[in-house]
């Protein structure tokens, strides 16, 4: 399999991009709502600290991936109905805004919490905003919001992908695999 | 006689001898930073009294204490607070108040030592306090910091006892205006 992208399939180092933010994110989230519903208190500190750590290596995959894509171009996709690649398109970027936001959002509540960052205790990050009781619940509330949109659209994003292989069996999910040829 | 005598003593009394107290509650601060989850944090406590009898020409003699209020404790994070002024750490209803108390001076650098005992949670270490004093007509300015460990005080039950999540060294920083105590 090419590092690059080739005209039919994604190249090595954008699946790897794609399928290690994957596999994170299946941590990630539910690290994060189980942090959340613990009581206050040790164990709580532990898993909220591990979620921070997770979100930052996303972040930093997140940086490689879009530089990745602006220097490698996906391949094209599949013929299809415009209103879908229209929607693709969209889902597509909607996903990527998120896998900024969501990390950049949780950074800036613990700033504005006085929890600051640590990327599992290496590495300190710097604090943007000054501790404030008021931001944190705003950004705490957009946290949420924003995971909840995240689950809904890589629902979708999820679905879309199925139905190119199962309903319209176009080969498209074979584009981000490896192994067997297109 | 005695009273020319007493009023030729007073005169001859070197000026840089200081009777001070804290001018001003909200002009000083006090601040501690500990690390959680390899992060460091600040916080502070918002009331506390600082009495300080120094003469630099006699510095084996005199005194510097501090009494602090445990319950004002502000890390700007409400949780945080609780769990600090709760049991597993200043239990604050039964030990209201950390007391440090110092009897005698030594020149450090710039400025001075001060080795003393701190009464944290009912139990009392040597701590030292180092700091500078910059004499004013009416207000002199003290800043300092000293460096302590939270287990040896107790500060720390249980779960916090262990240092893996919650660091043990506590740095204190302080900056004081003070007065003649009149």
């Amino acid at each position: 399999m090419s590092a690059r992208n080739t005209s039919v399939r994604y190249g090595s180092v954008a699946q790897f991009l794609h399928w290690a933010i994957v596999a994170l994110l299946v941590v990630q989230v539910p690290l994060g709502k189980i942090a959340h519903e613990l009581p206050v208190g040790l164990e709580r500190l532990v898993m909220m600290s591990r979620h921070k750590s997770v979100g930052i290596t996303i972040l930093a995959l997140a940086l490689v991936r879009l530089a990745w894509r602006w220097f490698d171009r996906p391949p094209p996709p599949p013929a299809m109905p415009r209103w879908q690649a229209a929607a693709a398109r969209l889902n597509h970027w909607a996903l990527y805004v998120l896998l900024f936001a969501l990390p950049v959002t949780g950074w800036l509540m613990s700033s504005a919490a006085n929890r600051p960052v640590s990327w599992f205790g290496f590495v300190q990050l710097p604090d943007f905003i000054a501790p404030d009781a008021g931001l944190k619940e705003v950004f705490e509330e957009v946290h949420e919001f924003l995971v909840n949109l995240l689950l809904v659209l890589v629902g979708l994003h999820v679905a879309a992908a199925l139905k190119h292989q199962l309903i319209d069996r176009d080969g498209l999910l074979f584009r981000m695999l490896p192994g067997r040829r297109p | 006689m005695r009273p020319v005598a007493l009023a030729l003593v007073l005169a001859l009394c070197p000026a840089a001898h200081a009777d001070l107290r804290q001018a001003d509650q909200s002009a000083g601060r006090l601040e501690f930073s500990a690390t959680q989850a390899g992060a460091t944090f600040t916080g502070a406590f918002t009331r506390f009294r600082v009495s300080l009898d120094f003469d630099p020409a006699h510095p084996a003699s005199g005194r510097l204490d501090v009494t602090v209020d445990v319950a004002s404790l502000d890390t700007q994070d409400p949780e945080r607070d609780e769990i600090l002024r709760g049991p597993d750490f200043f239990l604050a209803d039964e030990h209201p108040q950390a007391v440090f108390h110092a009897g005698r001076f030594e020149p450090a650098g710039d400025g001075w030592r001060a080795p003393g005992d701190l009464t944290i949670r009912g139990v009392t270490r040597p701590v030292t306090v180092t700091f500078t004093l910059a004499p004013g007509a009416g207000i002199s300015v003290m800043k300092g910091s000293a460096s302590l460990n939270r287990l040896a005080f107790g500060l720390g039950q249980g779960e916090w006892a262990s240092t893996e999540w919650v660091g043990d060294e506590v740095d204190v920083r302080f900056e004081l205006r003070l007065q003649p105590a009149g």
